[in-house]
């Protein structure tokens, strides 16, 4: 049979359309994906299943991505809950020649500068894992429970801005989140706006 | 001495001048201050504006930013009793960036707001303004920059004269933004994507041509996704993709923000609710060619015959030309009688299908329905239905059949005797498919034709008949042109065959347009269903041949018959939805860890090109009785999907001695090795397997 894909990907060799961001749906199955890390190791989210999972889109360049590092923020989050058995996957969509791109040993370098703390740093320069996410921001965050499905997605936080004063007060949606599977609770705000720079994806591939 | 304290004093003056607009090879944008009076009066309100000047190809941020990037702020540190409004928002311009999409504003932006003098101002004072602005640029990469600006106005005692170089710019700025203006607005999820219906007086006559809705808040709506115009008499419809907002089954309350359309920009909150039929049914914008709002029924009449005429020039219509040339061709220097029977019929059958379209339109219009021209393709089983028609028309022309004609005919085809009825479904047919098709004139002449009395309309589309058929119609007459088509002779088979190909793209087309309706499953529906339109028109080809030869075929053509019946049933039968079994995305861990929960877990390995396991998924996997069992055992069910190469799922396979899928494994709740049920499944063994499972 023929899937959606496949007709997209016709209609795209026809010139009629752009490729387009896919958007997974809250409480659905999350896309699987495969990638290679930093470290040269082949990771897919199904080495994962039954564990919570949670997926951090980054571009070193980028200023959000530098409030929530710069002020350590974001590697709390990823000591504290990978401590808590929390797989943590930081993904760079980053096309070559784009700001942010990573290949492995730059990103290698931008992990240990940052001492970033996650679980694998994934290497998307083509940008398969972003479209299929519909990633649009670094950072722009989703969480999947151990049941593999879509339990958040959007901004890290309340509040969509690049300055680092900004983060005092701010509602912690991801860390909310995380801490509402934990209790076995609901995710009391499931989506909210994903903000930051936009991801930079090369042309189509 | 007193020179040198007068340039000091000069200097000390400009000082805030300079502050405000602070050059630099680091600044991206260069931000100032600008008044539009040269002084403010006690109590008085007055506009002023922070300017941007944005570097060439770079671009600041709207209140919405859309998919990434961050509005302008600003922070006022204003003496005591001093207001300064929030910005006025110009309409933003659309950026693309990647797959993404930002709402911004690039080159030179002025944003305004209001401030206010206490009215305890002294006059004769001078106040000075304090502002921090931070603000967002990006090009490729985004650049955080802030500047603190001051802003410097005298206290006047009665209104202050205009600001010569800012008084009237940022007027026209304060003019030019988007303001409430009595629009009523609802929206409505609809399908897949937000119907967003707006009506209202400044939208009756509004060229709507490139109409967008920019919402307030991020998370509503898909920015980067085209938004689709439908037009009404009183207003338009605009056809979103959801955003965040929407998950979850959950809709916003209300969808907040400006219609830029016409070159205008409205403030509008749309609340959840049925579009009004007055915003739609007039179709999409025509193109920018000529206004059709104040025409009369005469230029209607004229544009719409115009239409009708180059209509058969338009691309879907070609196909469709290729059977008009087909049977054209046929009438090459022979028989003017039956040329003259043709024409006419071709042209009786193409007016009044658009009659009969007309009709319909009009008909659904005034029961309220939101259909626009083309309808009758939006309609996933009449869509089927033409691209199974198609098919048979190309497997005709291929000459796997002939319709009409005996085989002594062959040759002569659509042309041959009894053709009459022929041309005049052949006349129906191409309008039908030609309908979407909104050629050049048609537009403006169908816009007026559908707000006007039912009367009108069925005019104008009479001429949009008469404009199409007539070219045909004036061959058919045509002595001199009739003679001068070539003599029928062999080189129309050859002819004929190859028009068939156009035939075949309608048809592959027609299947892409459904697959976009309707999705995969319906598109496997047609696949099928074309397979055996193929098989009957084989059939009934074989059946014309014994005919030929003096032979009764009575059960080929009539199995001929019931499979062509078939087919079309097939797609037009409305689906029943089959129970959906909860699944999950198969890996071994996942296996381990149910199993270690106790839990009875079915394993389907299975791959979308892999025929046997379609039909097992139908026939017994997705049938009630199967649900009940799973849900009755608690049964896990995880679906090993091997579409794609995938070594866990090969390994698996290997180790159940398989090459390939369909295999389906059931653990039972003591632990011990799966059991192997066989490949073709029934809801029987499959019920019994799992409640062996429950107690092994």
């Amino acid at each position: 049979m023929i899937s959606r894909r496949t007709l997209l990907a016709l209609a795209v060799s026809l010139g009629m359309t752009a490729p387009a961001l896919a958007a997974p749906e809250l409480g659905k199955p999350a896309p699987p994906f495969k990638a290679m890390d930093d470290k040269g190791h082949a990771r897919s989210l199904s080495d994962f299943a039954g564990k919570t999972v949670v997926l951090e889109w980054t571009s070193s360049g980028c200023p959000y991505v530098g409030k929530h590092y710069g002020s350590g923020t974001m590697q709390a989050l990823q000591k504290s809950e990978t401590a808590d058995g929390v797989v943590w996957l930081t993904i760079s969509s980053s096309a070559p020649q784009m700001e942010g791109y990573f290949t492995a040993p730059t990103a290698r370098a931008w992990a240990s500068k940052q001492h970033w703390s996650g679980t694998a740093l994934l290497l998307d320069s083509a940008g398969k894992i972003g479209r299929e996410y519909g990633a649009k921001n670094t950072p722009h965050m989703f969480v999947i429970d151990k049941a593999g499905k879509v339990a958040y997605m959007g901004g890290i936080d309340d509040r969509p801005y690049a300055d680092p004063e900004s983060l005092k007060g701010a509602k912690p949606y991801v860390a909310l989140a995380l801490a509402d599977l934990k209790a076995g609770r609901p995710v009391a705000t499931p989506v909210s706006q994903p903000y930051g720079c936009a991801v930079r994806y090369g042309s189509a591939d | 001495m007193r020179f040198l304290a007068g340039l000091f004093l000069a200097l000390m003056m400009a000082l805030p001048a300079a502050a405000q607009a602070p050059p630099g090879p680091a600044k991206h944008v260069v931000v100032e201050l600008v008044a539009e009076r040269q002084g403010i009066a006690p109590g008085e309100t007055i506009h002023i504006a922070l300017r941007q000047q944005i570097q060439p190809h770079w671009h600041t941020y709207w209140r919405n930013s859309g998919d990434s990037g961050e509005p302008t702020q600003i922070k006022w540190t204003l003496p005591d009793g001093w207001q300064a409004g929030g910005f006025i928002w110009p309409t933003p311009v659309r950026i693309a960036v990647g797959p993404l999409m930002n709402y911004g504003y690039q080159g030179e932006v002025l944003l305004p707001m209001t401030l206010t003098a206490p009215a305890n101002a002294k006059a004769g004072d001078k106040v000075t303004l304090k502002a921090a602005v931070s603000l967002l640029v990006c090009a490729d990469v985004c650049v955080p920059e802030d500047a603190a600006l001051t802003l410097t106005l005298p206290v006047t005692a009665a209104t202050a004269s205009e600001d010569p170089k800012w008084g009237d710019v940022i007027e026209a700025a304060v003019a030019a933004a988007p303001k409430p203006a009595a629009l009523n607005a609802v929206f409505q999820p609809k399908g897949a994507g937000v119907a967003l219906a707006v009506t209202g007086a400044v939208l009756k006559g509004a060229d709507m041509a490139g109409a967008y809705f920019y919402p307030f808040e991020s998370t509503v709506i898909d920015h980067a996704k085209p938004q689709t115009i439908e037009r009404g008499p009183e207003g338009l419809t605009l056809t979103l993709s959801p955003g965040y907002a929407f998950q979850g089954g959950k809709a916003p309350a209300s969808l907040a923000g400006v219609l830029a359309v016409g070159g205008k920009a409205y403030e509008i909150a749309a609340s959840a609710g049925a579009p009004p039929a007055s915003a739609s049914g007039l179709g999409p914008p025509p193109l920018k060619v000529e206004g059709g709002d104040n025409l009369g029924l005469a230029a209607a009449a004229l544009f719409a015959f115009l239409g009708g005429l180059i209509l058969n020039l338009m691309p879907c219509v070609f196909p469709i030309l290729a059977m008009k040339a087909a049977s054209l061709a046929g009438h090459g220097g022979g028989d003017h009688g039956e040329a003259h029977r043709q024409g006419l019929a071709f042209g009786l059958g193409s007016v009044l299908t658009f009659l009969g379209l007309a009709a319909g339109l009009i008909a659904l219009k005034a029961a309220g329905s939101a259909v626009g021209w083309g309808f009758q393709l939006q309609s996933p089983p009449v869509v089927a239905v033409l691209c199974l028609l198609m098919l048979a028309v190309a497997l005709n022309l291929s000459g796997l059949f002939e319709v009409g004609t005996s085989l002594q005919g062959a040759g002569s085809g659509l042309a041959s005797r009894g053709g009459s009825l022929g041309a005049f479904f052949t006349g129906a047919l191409a309008v039908v498919v030609a309908a979407p098709c909104t050629a050049p004139f048609m537009g403006p002449a169908l816009g007026w034709a559908l707000t006007q009395t039912p009367a009108a309309a069925l005019a104008v589309f009479l001429f949009l008949g008469l404009g199409f058929a007539a070219p045909f119609v004036l061959v058919a007459y045509a002595p001199g042109l009739l003679s001068r088509l070539p003599k029928p002779g062999a080189w129309m088979e050859l002819f004929r065959k190859a028009l068939a190909f156009p035939m075949y793209g309608a048809a592959a087309w027609l299947a892409w347009v459904l697959a976009q309706q309707a999705g995969p499953e319906d598109l496997a529906k047609l696949f099928a269903a074309g397979v055996v339109v193929g098989l009957a028109a084989w059939l009934a080809g074989l059946a014309q041949r014994r005919a030929a030869l003096g032979g009764k075929p009575i059960v080929l053509t009539a199995g001929a018959g019931l499979l062509a019946a078939l087919a079309v049933a097939a797609v037009v039968w409305p689906q029943d939805k089959a129970a959906e079994l909860p699944t999950e995305p198969y890996s071994p861990a996942r296996v381990a860890e149910l199993r270690a929960q106790g839990r009875p877990v079915f394993v389907n390995y299975t791959a979308a090109w892999c025929v046997s396991c379609q039909v097992n998924d139908k026939v017994a996997l997705s049938t009630h009785k199967v649900a009940q069992a799973f849900a009755r055992h608690k049964v896990a069910y995880l679906k090993a999907d091997w579409t794609k190469r995938d070594a866990d799922i090969a390994a698996e396979l290997a180790a159940h001695g398989r090459a390939g899928v369909p295999l389906y494994l059931v653990y039972g709740t003591k632990g011990g090795e799966g059991v192997i049920l066989p490949s073709i499944l029934t809801p029987d063994i499959v019920v019994k397997a799992v409640e062996a499972a429950d107690k092994s």
